[in-house]
């Protein structure tokens, strides 16, 4: 029977006799369970009897102080007491006490541990690091290694980590490399701290290199783009070298190059050149070092991009015969929608077909029309500069053209700017003076900002300087362009010199235009930065002038992105709802979208209820972030949010939002993805529509643009799937194409953010081989979107004033009727009937194709295994859902180095056949080296329309 | 011929049975798949009347966990024990789905419960404790917050089968065990049942310091659902009355009414809670209302007639009906409460008598509240106004008590306090009921027919958490 009371025990407490004192503590510690309450009352007795330091069985006196905090639900004093307990706290006792308390010992280990990490001030009691310890022996002696790991590393401790690891290379090496990616992969998504991530990272490295037999470079090469580490890099490529694996080095290098800074992988080229031990001029040296340097693979890209085109021209004719073009705001937009159809696909005869409405841009319109052909020929690099020629400076043309021709010649180099921007640093140096005449002006604001895109991150001290000069010359044009160029250019440094400098200045000038290119230029320089950015945030934020602000909220938007950091979030949150600038609450919702680039499924639900905020602005962030954080991801919910903002009252917000949608879609098919074809329907009705606001009609053009972006070859990727870093170049394009709000010519920086999305195979000549894949999936999943039919428009509507308004009236119920029992949403009601029954022939169609997909009609289709596959061929089109059922056929001629895990991009070959003779694809590259010696501008271009046809 | 038309409507009973317990599964099972307790608390409201239709019908148990349960079992093999029945070879062996929902612990535990009430209506109480034996083990084997309901309800049949077995204490360290795993696990069903089952428990016992020791130091889940917390009041009601502090017990006792379900099912509880309210009322000095009395059903008649004594001050008369009312106020285990008003009866008494005399000798005090002496007398006076319950003042020398003037209230700050707190009361209940409204969630994005059907699940869902788990009351 259980006791009723313990006050008999209770009472012994106070007796004298020390041995008696002993016993009501052994008789207490039994019926504490049940008479813990009763206890309770008395915790200042044991409490000194615990503090009396004579008393033997003090320990005990802890533990039962322990457990009776821990049945008052008071952790923290439980786990305080049950350090005291000593010995007297047993960890291998099964009971729910134990558990408990020693689950609260390692959440109060970590945060001390972390806090430790920061502040060597910070103690953590011995017997608290002691059961931390055991618990992780028990751990690893249970081989729940996984686990040991994972709180070691929250606890940020190395050591164990590394111990563990050594441990297990020792007994199982397979094993631990499995162990090694899901250290990798923790410390990109559970390490805040970046010194911690950096250390864990090279203690894997010198880990990796100790394997002996299953070496994994590729794993090396993903930690060396994460550590940006150049050192690192070239010691693996000279390895790599002198163990004659160069297909392994080949593999490496071209995963370099698609995730890889400029910086980066600069400083590991001249590391390489520069060490004695190595032949420069051996084949194998020679091909790594052409590869590093981005122009193969920049090749390959182009040449895929230029054999699928698959623009559909119509689409684009009809928008532009809708739009007036005399306004510049419908010119660019036309401008912009042809350049990201083309982009990267060389093809430029839209603008080559329509001289006359091409005549019509003026100023500032002309500056973009030139500016698209460098979107257009996009990593052209054999040809680039030849195509631009006719416009560059030194040329007859316009002030305006000279500026976007320079603009261009940066976009055509992005990335891979060596080559010209010694050209475009020589023309800022020399007119960086004379800023202040308009024409000058204007060139030196293209110049700025291809200097800025071609030495993107590439940290040029000198070119620094330059865009400096421009800066204090004073000018609202080219400063604004300069600010932001130099922000580029000194990319993710954080360089505080030139943040100082940037700062100040941007308090000095008078002008807008350039405070606001200098303030996405300090947010640039912090990007990645994390926690080292938040004095600028800080800074920034402060700040009365709400431009500065607004690069406050760009800036923990870069210094935080893809991290999902909730203090980050709750501050832009909090600027949110809470500024009082319309401009800085649009770009905090925005940056939003740049925090949850990694965890973008969370997005629709942080920002759903700011989409139904009263202020436009916010609502237009929202709509943008959702764009940003989704892009390319087709996500279901986040087009739930988006479709009521489509038919926002106020004009900028169903822009955002139609832009938003087309980011988040772009590739999918109505197969795929049946609603596509209702906002693809959407876009053409909006700039169809004659009352449609300008800004709407806008954002609908712009968003058919980027729905085909690339002859539909290319999608928005933020982060890289191999590696599980983030693409930077992607990331700036999408900021700086955030501020075409207020600047339409930044729209272009969108051009940054397209990857093509293919698999290209490559053997170790770098040549692409003829060869088929197998796709285990249905194809029309995958199948390029059909193309719009041009009939239809010239059908004459003469029925339109014939018809009473009892028939129409009746009709539209019956139509609403059918609607609802479709359930679907369609509001709109065109008032011309022979439209309408138009329509209806088409639902009809549509009824009969996708009669399973009417249910649910915001589900994407459920892409299925099929075990019968089916051939594309090498350098096809690979939507990022499609890799993972792609496969190599095992008896192929042709194997990949690398276990092919479902990546796109470039895949190194290996021949085991090589004797035989291959066809190979020809790049563009090549195509225009054999043929006439540089053909004239356009001419090419046009002989290859025809082979297309 | 009647006798075969019986039978067969017997049996065509029994398979109505079988079938709507079955169907109870389906949403047994969709709160686990969907972790929405509140299907639970539908299949709850269904109990009472299934309960008393298992009640007439014994064969349905045997057929329904013979068909359930898979061969050689070992749940099936006691539960069939238990009830007394042999196991049967199933007709239709199950399908693996239907086997997949049977062996749900949600469903599970269902069953088990389900043995327990009928167990528990036929009086079989020595099979139910080897069965309640089972029970504990298998509820510590789960740990699935889907279960929470069933199990509060699982430990209350426990603890009532000790309870009239009249065995108190054994099941102590087991509840306190249980209640500290539910707290640790945010299981505020089974914690705030728990916590009335101890409270119950100990003042079936009359520990009454260890009650008020465990109210102390735990926390009732304010979550908890209402009949729960109206007995987690009422307790608490008793306990602060019997440690002398009438005025908390009153709150709490009047917070048991209010929250209690005003349903038929509620009415003992109600009429239990009522004779404390009164029994407290007079206690602190106040006068319940006549139609405290009239208004519910029930005898209250000894409450009464107490009331009547008071009211009067009236020694002899209080004397008289404690008497006569001895055996009822000592099953209604209020007897202790009563025998304190005597002092209560003499106070008003005093007061009766400070109010109609501005000046009176003690010894006709003596002699109209029939004391025993002078002294007495003169000593109780003296705390009556000692304890605030006369304005007045006592000459020792002349043996008289001289009262004061009366106090106008409004010129105090009474009015104001009081003022005060009916206040914080109505604020307190607008809080309270805004946060207990249920908002639909993204209906606007669903179609149009979804929507309807949503609402009418939510409603019977709403009803079902309302009326709540009021049949616990009729034991």
């Amino acid at each position: 029977m259980a006791l009723v009371s313990a006050a008999p025990y209770l009472a012994l407490l106070s007796e004298q006799d020390s041995s008696l004192k002993a016993y009501a503590l052994n008789s207490l510690n039994d019926v504490v369970d049940q008479l813990w309450a009763e206890i309770a009352n008395n915790i200042t007795d044991l409490e000194e009897l615990y503090e009396d330091q004579s008393f033997e069985k003090r320990a005990l006196a802890a533990l039962i102080i322990s457990k009776v905090y821990y049945n008052l639900g008071d952790f923290d004093a439980s786990v305080r007491y049950s350090l005291f307990a000593g010995d007297e706290f047993n960890i291998e006792e099964q009971s729910q006490y134990i558990e408990t308390i020693v689950s609260q010992c390692i959440n109060l280990y970590s945060s001390l541990s972390q806090k430790k990490y920061v502040d060597s001030s910070v103690e953590i009691d011995p017997r608290l690091s002691g059961i931390f310890e055991r618990m992780l022996e028990k751990c690893i002696k249970t081989n729940e290694l996984k686990l040991a790991i994972g709180i070691s590393l929250e606890s940020y401790r190395l050591d164990i980590v590394k111990h563990v690891l050594e441990q297990q290379i020792k007994v199982n090496e397979e094993n631990a490399l499995n162990l090694i990616n899901y250290v990798l992969v923790c410390t990109n998504t559970v390490i805040s701290n970046t010194t911690f991530r950096s250390e864990v990272l090279n203690s894997l490295v010198s880990l990796l290199l100790s394997l002996s037999k299953s070496q994994d470079f590729f794993t090396i090469f993903k930690i060396v783009v994460q550590l940006n580490d150049s050192k690192l890099g070239s010691t693996i490529f000279k390895e790599l070298i002198k163990k004659n694996e160069e297909l392994i080095a080949y593999q490496g290098a071209f995963d370099l190059v698609s995730t890889a800074s400029q910086e980066l992988l600069d400083t590991t080229i001249s590391e390489l050149t520069s060490d004695s031990s190595i032949d420069v001029s051996e084949p194998v040296t020679k091909r790594l070092l052409s590869i590093l340097s981005g122009v193969p693979t920049c090749d390959l890209d182009i040449t895929f991009l230029y054999k699928n085109n698959n623009t559909d021209i119509t689409i684009l004719n009809k928008t532009k015969n809708l739009l007036e073009s005399r306004s510049s705001v419908f010119h660019s937009a036309v401008t912009f929608a042809n350049a990201f159809m083309h982009a990267g696909t060389t093809d430029d005869s839209f603008f080559r077909k329509n001289l006359e409405w091409l005549g019509r841009a003026t100023n500032w319109s002309k500056f973009s029309a030139t500016a698209a052909l460098g979107v257009i020929h996009k990593g052209n690099l054999s040809q680039g500069r030849n195509i631009l020629k006719p416009y560059l400076p030194g040329s007859s043309g316009a002030a305006h053209s000279k500026g976007g021709s320079l603009f261009a010649l940066g976009l055509i180099y992005a990335g891979h700017g060596r080559e010209i921007i010694e050209y475009l640093k020589l023309f800022i140096d020399e007119h960086g003076n004379s800023a202040g005449s308009s024409e000058t002006e204007i060139i030196l604001h293209g110049a700025a900002l291809g200097a800025g895109v071609a030495g993107m991150a590439s940290g040029s001290e000198s070119l620094f300087e330059a865009l400096k000069v421009v800066l204090y010359s004073d000018s609202a044009v080219s400063g604004q362009a300069a600010g932001l160029a130099m922000g580029l250019v000194m990319l993710g440094s954080g360089n505080e010199s030139a943040i100082n400098d940037m700062f100040t200045y941007a308090q000095e000038t008078q002008h807008e235009n350039i405070i606001r290119g200098l303030a996405i230029g300090i947010a640039l320089l912090n990007y990645g930065r994390e926690e080292k950015a938040d004095y600028v945030i800080e800074k920034l934020m402060k700040q009365e002038n709400p431009i500065l602000r607004y690069g406050g909220a760009f800036t923990i938007a870069l210094a935080y992105a893809g991290t999902g950091n909730n203090g980050a979030i709750k501050k832009l949150l909090h600027y949110a709802v809470s500024d009082p600038s319309d401009d800085v609450r649009r770009a905090s919702v925005l940056s939003l979208g740049f925090l949850l680039i990694r965890s973008y499924t969370a997005a629709p639900q942080i920002v759903q209820l700011l989409s139904q905020s009263h202020n436009p602005h916010v609502r237009y962030g929202t709509a943008m972030a959702l764009g940003i954080s989704c892009a390319g991801r087709s996500l279901p919910a986040a087009i739930e949010v988006l479709e009521p903002l489509t038919k926002d009252p106020v004009d900028f917000v169903r822009q955002g939002a139609l832009m938003a949608s087309a980011m988040i879609l772009i590739q999918q098919n109505e197969t795929a993805y049946p609603k596509v074809q209702e906002f693809t329907k959407q876009y053409a009705d909006t700039i169809k529509n004659k009352h449609e606001d300008a800004l709407a009609k806008f954002g609908a053009t712009l968003a058919q643009g980027i729905i085909d972006a690339g002859g539909r070859n290319v999608s928005i990727n933020l982060e890289h799937a191999q590696t599980n870093t983030l693409n930077i170049k992607a990331i700036v394009g999408l900021t700086v194409f955030a501020q075409s709000w207020y600047w339409f010519p930044l729209a272009h920086f969108l051009s940054l953010s397209f990857t093509p999305t293919s698999i290209i195979g490559v053997r170790s000549d770098l040549k692409a081989p003829q060869f088929e894949l197998n796709c285990h999936a249905k194809p029309e999943l995958f199948q390029y979107p059909p193309k719009v039919e041009e009939a239809k428009e010239k059908q004459p509507d003469k029925l339109a004033t014939a018809v009473l308004s009892t028939t129409k009236k009746a009709k539209s119920r019956a139509k609403q009727k059918q609607n609802k029992k479709d359930k679907m949403d369609i509001d709109e009601e065109k008032p011309e009937p022979a439209k309408e029954a138009e329509k209806e022939k088409e639902k009809e169609k549509e009824v009969s194709v996708k009669e399973e997909s009417k249910e649910n009609k915001n589900e994407p289709a459920v892409i299925r295994y099929t075990k019968t596959p089916y051939k594309i061929g090498n350098m096809t089109r690979v939507l990022p859902a499609q890799s993972n059922y792609i496969a190599f056929s095992k008896d192929d001629r042709y194997v990949p180095v690398r276990k092919f895990r479902g990546t796109g991009g470039v895949v190194v070959l290996e021949d085991t056949k090589p004797e035989e003779k291959a066809e190979t694809i020809r790049t563009v590259r090549q195509l225009n080296a054999t043929e006439a010696p540089v053909p004239e501008p356009f001419t090419l271009s046009e002989e290859d329309l025809q082979e297309d046809d | 011929m009647k006798d075969v038309a019986d039978t067969s409507d017997n049996l065509s009973q029994t398979e109505t049975l079988v079938k709507e317990i079955e169907q109870s599964f389906t949403l047994l099972a969709k709160a686990a798949h969907n972790f929405d307790n509140r299907y639970i608390s539908k299949v709850f409201r269904d109990l009472g009347p299934l309960r008393r239709k298992l009640n007439k019908n014994s064969e349905v148990l045997p057929i329904l966990i013979n068909k359930i349960f898979p061969q050689d079992y070992t749940n099936k093999q006691y539960l069939l024990e238990a009830i007394n029945a042999t196991e049967s070879q199933p007709s239709e062996s199950l399908d693996n789905e239907a086997l997949e929902t049977s062996l749900l612990p949600e469903v599970q535990l269902y069953v088990h419960l389900l043995v327990q009430v009928y167990l528990l209506d036929h009086n079989e109480l020595s099979r139910l404790d080897t069965l309640n034996g089972h029970i504990v083990y298998l509820l510590k084997s789960f740990n699935r917050r889907s279960l929470d309901f069933i199990q509060g309800k699982i430990w209350f049949y426990i603890s009532r089968t000790k309870e009239l077995l009249n065995d108190l204490y054994s099941i102590r360290p087991e509840l306190l065990a249980s209640l500290r795993t539910a707290t640790l696990r945010h299981d505020t069903e089974t914690t705030a049942f728990i916590i009335t089952l101890l409270l119950r428990n100990y003042l079936l016992s009359h520990d009454v310091t260890q009650a008020l020791n465990l109210v102390e130091k735990t926390e009732f889940p304010e979550q908890a659902g209402n009949g729960l917390v109206a007995r987690y009041y009422y307790y608490l009601a008793r306990i602060h009355a019997i440690q002398l502090d009438y005025s908390s017990a009153n709150e709490c006792v009047i917070a048991a009414i209010r929250k209690a379900p005003q349903t038929q099912l509620a009415t003992g509880f109600i009429q239990s809670a009522t004779k404390l309210s009164i029994l407290i009322e007079l206690l602190m000095g106040d006068i319940p209302e006549l139609k405290v009395f009239k208004k519910q059903p029930g005898n209250f008649e000894p409450y009464f007639y107490v009331t009547k004594a008071v009211k009067l001050g009236d020694l002899k008369l209080f004397g008289e009906v404690l008497k006569k009312y001895e055996e009822f106020f000592k099953r209604d285990d209020n007897f202790t409460l009563v025998s304190r008003l005597r002092q209560n009866v003499i106070k008003t008494g005093i007061r009766i008598i400070s109010l109609s005399y501005s000046k009176i000798s003690l010894k006709d005090i003596c002699i109209k509240l029939h004391l025993d002496s002078e002294e007495l007398t003169e000593y109780i006076v003296s705390k009556a106004i000692r304890d605030g319950v006369i304005e007045a003042s006592i000459n020792h020398q002349k043996g008289f008590m001289q009262s004061k003037e009366l106090l106008d209230v409004y010129s105090t700050k009474l009015p104001q306090s009081e003022f005060d707190q009916r206040i914080k009361f109505c604020l307190s209940l607008h809080n309270d009921s805004v946060k207990s409204m249920r908002y639909p969630s993204d209906n606007d994005t669903k179609p149009e027919t979804e929507k309807n059907l949503d609402k009418e699940d939510e409603m019977d869902l709403l009803k079902a958490i309302e009326e709540g788990d009021l049949d616990d009351f009729m034991d």
